[in-house]
């Protein structure tokens, strides 16, 4: 079968899985959403100049595609238990290698073409679009519409092809991982002792972006093949025997959290995160690295607004960041595992909130040890009520509007769309509110009201619409 | 232990289940027969509160299956067609999951006895993800018996078992039978249902064609399958 053949096969196949889930309109809309808000964005741009300069904003929109196309990779690596639990056995073209006269590598690689295509269209090509709509409106050149598509292209495929190559170096051996992983660590530490480490260097996209000139181009397409390549022409799906044994742990961890109630989920919850593919470290990346993101963001946003408080807006961020501890909660499980069983759906839900309440020791134990190191210990307090509300209320949300089915759900042109309503001025708000005085964070205690009351309501409607739905 | 008075199931236009009414009596082996698609699963969803019916009721166990659900389940166990164990999980530690939900004790004796009685303590220790299916299913068949349920609802047995491990659940369920429980089971297999059970109901395009004892076919000579396909051809041809 040849390679084009395969790619158009699987391209249907992507999109009638989303719009199976969502219906054709709901995801056809998606990145309608998703250009609107980058045109109403772009038209704010100009107002908050002096606080977000273009180049910072810039900035996170590079890093926000680079962590993109890391996730869309990172599905690829777990995406078969995701879909076994989402629709019982999986059986896309993907990992169809074995029972089709297909070889793998050329599956792979229009897996890779394919996931290229799809996504840049469905999250690049809208975005590039609404900020170049709003180009002539705000003062900017119209011809950084279409760098800005080139640039951040280049953004999300970094990010894809660099999980990619990790993922085949992981099939092939794990130690081989590792080494490469070290090699890379201590390149990374030896270029900072000598200063070589700088933004455009980390992400030559965005270098691409600031100067559209051959050499950031060059690198990117260099850094983005050389990976993607390698990933392909070594693929392999024959894994060495790895039918993992354990102990049984589950008794053990559901005694330590006995006193919870709902001991067996949560001990559950804590099992599948710690053993599916990626181990916990999967989270803490997903976790860390847009957290080490924001805080490089706001050191230099410091220097702009002299009224700013690092650890405040951080633990406003650290909220909403922590919230998709709760994507992962539910990654691998859905309520058709216990539908006949004697559970509850409100039950499945309660023993999330406690597993979510309990990871979030993790993003608490980032917040301290920021204040620690940052000198900024006197906002502390005001710091701890923002992450913690803003966390609850993120939770709450996403539980209202996606049940048990965040990573599914949070697709649909219009649940999205009511995610950012509700997420979004509560966030400009409080950080706003924290630019005039740190303390004014403590108001985000006030959002617990509305957390109790979605979580409540929430509650009530997935117990309704999970049975019927199974 | 079942009663399904003019259960109705439909799915926007389609009716999955037409008005179906009948009932299994404590210490029977029950069969619903039916082609793919005829509404096999969709009833036993209904009889154990998975689903709402549009319109008629189940008693299950002395207990409405809409009306408590979760009551029912807690008294019944069920093998889904479908659905696997948890990936992450061993199959021990689901066992032990599934002792932890319904609050039972002597777990250590229960979960011994299920992967004796079925041969795979070798097993016990393996992610769910990385069992065969015939595996997973003998798991799925330990969870339902796991808490000694009056009543039993299976759908599709014996699907990915081998041969040797299919004699080995015939004969278990007959035993249990003979010992006072009740098993409602679902199959498009007949010669099962011809082998094991006490009586069957035939449903086809979600209508119950027949119902009555497995015995008086016997008694008249006929074999199932020619009974089966007569009735099933018959309803579609009219």
């Amino acid at each position: 079968m040849p390679v084009p053949d395969l790619f158009l096969a699987m391209m249907k196949e992507e999109w009638r899985m989303h719009s199976t889930i969502f219906g054709s309109l709901g995801f056809a809309l998606f990145p309608a959403i998703i250009a609107i808000f980058a045109l109403l964005g772009s038209f704010t741009l100009p107002l908050f100049a002096d606080v977000f300069p273009y180049d910072v904003v810039a900035l996170l929109a590079h890093a926000l595609f680079l962590l993109m196309g890391v996730m869309v990779g990172s599905f690829g690596l777990m995406g078969r238990e995701f879909m076994n639990r989402r629709f019982g056995q999986a059986s896309l073209i993907a990992y169809a290698s074995r029972s089709l006269p297909v070889s793998e590598r050329r599956i792979f690689g229009a897996f890779l073409v394919k996931d290229t295509v799809y996504y840049i269209l469905l999250y690049v090509l809208p975005f590039a679009a609404g900020f170049a709509a709003a180009t002539p409106f705000i003062g900017l050149d119209p011809g950084l519409g279409p760098l800005a598509f080139v640039s951040l292209a280049l953004a999300f495929l970094l990010g894809l092809s660099a999980v990619c190559f990790l993922s085949t170096l992981y099939a092939r051996s794990v130690a081989l991982l590792a080494g490469t992983v070290a090699v890379l660590v201590m390149f990374a530490l030896a270029a900072f002792r000598l200063g070589a480490i700088t933004v455009s260097a980390v992400l030559p996209p965005y270098a691409f972006f600031l100067d559209p000139k051959v050499e950031p181009l060059a690198i990117s397409l260099l850094l983005i093949l050389v990976p993607a390549t390698a990933s392909v022409l070594f693929v392999t799906v024959d894994y060495p025997d790895r039918t993992k044994r354990f102990k049984n742990s589950l008794d053990p961890l559901a005694e330590r959290v006995g006193t919870l109630g709902s001991a067996h989920f949560i001990a559950k919850d804590a099992l599948d995160l710690l053993r599916s593919e990626g181990g916990a470290g999967k989270v803490i990346f997903s976790f860390l690295l847009p957290l080490g993101l924001v805080w490089v963001c706001l050191r230099v946003l410091i220097r702009f607004i002299p009224g700013i408080d690092p650890l405040v807006v951080f633990a406003v961020l650290l909220g909403v960041i922590s919230a998709t501890i709760y994507n992962w909660l539910t990654e691998f499980d859905s309520f058709t595992s216990y539908a006949f069983l004697p559970v509850e759906v409100s039950a499945v839900i309660d023993a999330k909130l406690k597993s979510y309440a309990i990871a979030n020791l993790l993003p608490l134990g980032v917040l301290v040890l920021a204040a620690a190191t940052s000198g900024a210990a006197g906002t502390f307090l005001p710091a701890l009520a923002a992450f913690a509300s803003v966390s609850a209320y993120t939770l709450a949300v996403t539980l209202y509007l996606t049940g048990l089915h965040p990573n599914v759900m949070l697709y649909s042109a219009g649940v999205f769309l009511r995610y950012l309503l509700a997420i979004s001025p509560a966030l400009l708000l409080l950080i706003f509110a924290s630019i005039v005085d740190p303390g004014y964070a403590a108001l985000s205690l006030l959002l617990v009201v509305p957390a109790a009351l979605l979580l409540s309501r929430g509650r009530t409607k997935w117990q309704a619409w999970e049975m019927p739905g199974y | 232990m079942i009663e399904a008075t003019d259960l109705t199931k439909n799915y926007g236009n389609v009716t999955a289940v037409n008005r179906v009414s009948f009932s299994v009596t404590e210490g029977e082996l029950f069969g619903l027969l039916g082609p793919n698609g005829s509404g096999k699963t969709t009833m036993i969803r209904m009889l154990t509160g998975q689903i709402p019916p549009t319109s008629g009721s189940a008693r299950v166990m002395g207990l409405d299956a809409a009306k408590d659900p979760i009551g029912v389940r807690g008294l019944v166990g069920i093998i889904p067609e479908q659905e696997t164990p948890p990936s992450f999980l061993t199959a021990e530690e689901y066992l032990r999951f599934v002792a932890g939900i319904r609050n039972l004790d002597s777990v250590d004796e229960r979960c011994d006895r299920w992967f004796d009685l079925l041969e795979f303590q070798d097993k016990r220790d393996v992610l769910c993800k990385d069992l065969s299916r015939g595996t997973r299913q003998k798991l799925m068949f330990a969870q339902a018996f796991l808490h000694e349920p009056g009543l039993a609802l299976i759908d599709e047995p014996l699907i990915n078992l081998d041969p040797i491990m299919q004699r080995t659940v015939k004969d278990f369920l007959q035993e249990y039978v003979r010992n006072g429980g009740t098993v409602f089971l679902s199959t498009h297999i007949l010669e099962i249902a011809e082998e094991i059970c006490d009586r069957i109901g035939v449903i086809h395009n979600g209508r119950l064609l027949h119902c009555g004892p497995v015995g008086d076919l016997v008694g008249s000579g006929r074999h199932l399958e020619s009974f089966f396909l007569d009735l099933v051809k018959g309803d579609a041809g009219a």
